[in-house]
């Protein structure tokens, strides 16, 4: 029978309060979506940082004039190098090739030089072991003494830069996020406190009968709770929406070819403990701000 | 049943309550009288538990009031039933749900507390009524409404602060009624007023208090 009462008296106030109730879900709703979109560029920018140091690529440039002795000879030599995993080699058509499917719109650019400016070229992938940024500068270094090598290109400088802004990241998570969970819990806070203040008079008279804190606390416990749920939800649902969108964007536009299975939106469990947190931080706010008023004894 | 030693009660330095002692037994019927600020409320609230006291000790059913923790001062009320002026009643529930409160709060099964309601509703003449909203009944209606509640879960002691203040001759003779068939079940009563009608017609004790003293106790004719 209490339970019943208590179940029924949360659906009442929500019922009683739409307004300031529809205001607390999309407040909350936002602030979780601002942390729920850190956590999703954080996850994602880890992703692609983990992708990129286990797909480091070296790639040798050889002379324009390069004879397929000299050609032959690098690639003997590369295959001799313990860090080179996988040789392969983009002859200067191919390169041309490339070009022109990769950037269809700048390939008249190179149609007004006559012949062919690329230069043939080996990408070699590395092994795991030398992926360190000494180990590939080391390789690299031997590489551009090679005969017929005009020069060696190597992404790890911007890897490193990226796995160490994706730390540096996770630190703002956690400043951000704690900064939006305070907003979170005084928004909710001020929805339950306008709540309790509009049945001042009905708490009165429970008390006046011989209800406990925790009996005329519990309703606006479980209010809280269900606000910050439907928080979490709606905050989820802007978040998968947004998410698509610029994954639909991205895939359009090209930039990341090849790298879109790298974008991934929450897992399922991850979702839950985004509506776990929406409903936890609705609870603790309502906790906070009921108890605060009933300190008084009458 | 009510021990009151040397209690004094102070608002800003000003006294509602000054050296009060008082011992009131199981099933007698008290009338407080006095004049507007005497300290009528201030006695029923210290009783209640609803005020501490500032000097003084305070004895409810062997229960030291003034010592008692906040957190147990729920449970004291649950053994009391208190009857207001203005009555405060919720007013967009039923009768029925206004006065099977006090028995979803002390837990009672649904079952028994139906067949309380009904009881108690058919005893202050309100059954008719249970299903109509507080707020749409007459004030005699709302205060029987009140009684019914400050009665549902069987308290030893009714305490009742101005129960008639609201209401017109025949309706005050009404209640008056009410409180004493209450009374007659053995329940212990103390009741706050300044209407000399009801002083007559409740035939109980009468403690008179003066700006926060007591002044006089007087034995009714009913004791």
């Amino acid at each position: 029978m209490r339970v019943w009462y208590i179940m029924r008296e949360s659906l009442t106030h929500l019922r009683g309060n739409r307004g300031t109730v529809l205001i607390g879900v999309v407040t909350t709703a936002f602030t979780i979506s601002c942390f729920g979109g850190f956590l999703l560029l954080y996850l994602n920018l880890k992703n692609l940082a983990a992708f990129l140091q286990n797909d480091v690529q070296v790639i040798v440039y050889l002379e324009p004039e390069a004879s397929v002795q000299t050609t032959s000879g690098v690639n003997q030599r590369l295959e001799r190098e313990p860090a080179a995993t996988t040789i392969t080699f983009v002859s200067k058509e191919r390169a041309l090739r490339e070009f022109h499917e990769q950037f269809p719109d700048e390939s008249t650019l190179l149609d007004g030089m006559g012949s062919n400016p690329l230069p043939a070229s080996f990408v070699v992938n590395v092994s795991p072991r030398f992926q360190d940024a000494e180990s590939i500068g080391a390789f690299a270094d031997r590489v551009r003494q090679f005969p017929g090598v005009t020069h060696v290109r190597y992404s790890q400088d911007w890897i490193d830069t990226l796995a160490l802004f994706v730390s540096h990241f996770e630190f703002g998570a956690v400043v951000i996020g704690t900064i939006l969970a305070v907003a979170t819990v005084t928004i909710i806070t001020n929805t339950v406190r306008l709540s309790f203040y509009t049945r001042r008079e009905e708490i009165e008279i429970l008390r006046l009968i011989g209800a406990t804190g925790a009996f005329i606390a519990v309703p606006y416990v479980i209010e809280g709770a269900i606000l910050g749920t439907l928080g979490g939800v709606l905050s989820l649902g802007v978040l998968k929406g947004t998410f698509e969108f610029l994954r639909f964007e991205i895939g359009a536009s090209g930039w990341f070819r090849g790298m879109d299975h790298i974008l991934m939106f929450f897992s399922v469990p991850v979702s839950m403990l985004l509506i776990l947190m929406g409903m936890l931080l609705g609870c603790g706010s309502s906790l906070f701000s009921v108890f605060g008023l009933m300190k008084t004894r009458d | 049943m009510i021990r009151l030693f040397h209690v004094s009660k102070f608002f800003d330095q000003c006294a509602a309550l000054r050296d009060v002692t008082i011992r009131i037994d199981k099933g007698e019927c008290v009338l407080l009288t006095g004049p507007s600020g005497a300290g009528k409320t201030t006695l029923l609230k210290v009783i209640f538990g609803s005020e501490v006291p500032d000097e003084g000790q305070i004895l409810v059913q062997n229960r030291n009031i003034a010592r008692l923790r906040q957190g147990d001062v729920p449970y004291l009320r649950r053994t009391i039933g208190f009857v207001l002026q203005n009555f405060q009643l919720l007013p967009q529930k039923t009768v029925h749900e206004n006065v099977v409160l006090p028995l979803i709060i002390q837990g009672v099964k649904s079952r028994e507390a139906q067949k309380r309601v009904k009881e108690t509703l058919g005893a202050v003449g309100m059954e008719h009524k249970r299903a109509i909203r507080a707020g749409g009944l007459s004030v005699g209606e709302q205060q029987r409404v009140c009684i019914a509640r400050a009665i549902v879960n069987r308290p030893m002691i009714v305490l009742a602060d101005e129960p008639t203040g609201n209401l017109d001759g025949e309706l005050t003779m009404e209640i008056v009624e009410l409180l004493k068939s209450i009374h007659a079940q053995g329940t212990t009563m103390l009741v706050a007023t300044h209407n000399q009608v009801v002083v007559g017609c409740m035939k109980g004790r009468v403690l008179h208090l003066q700006a926060g003293r007591l002044v006089s106790d007087t034995r009714g004719e009913g004791e």
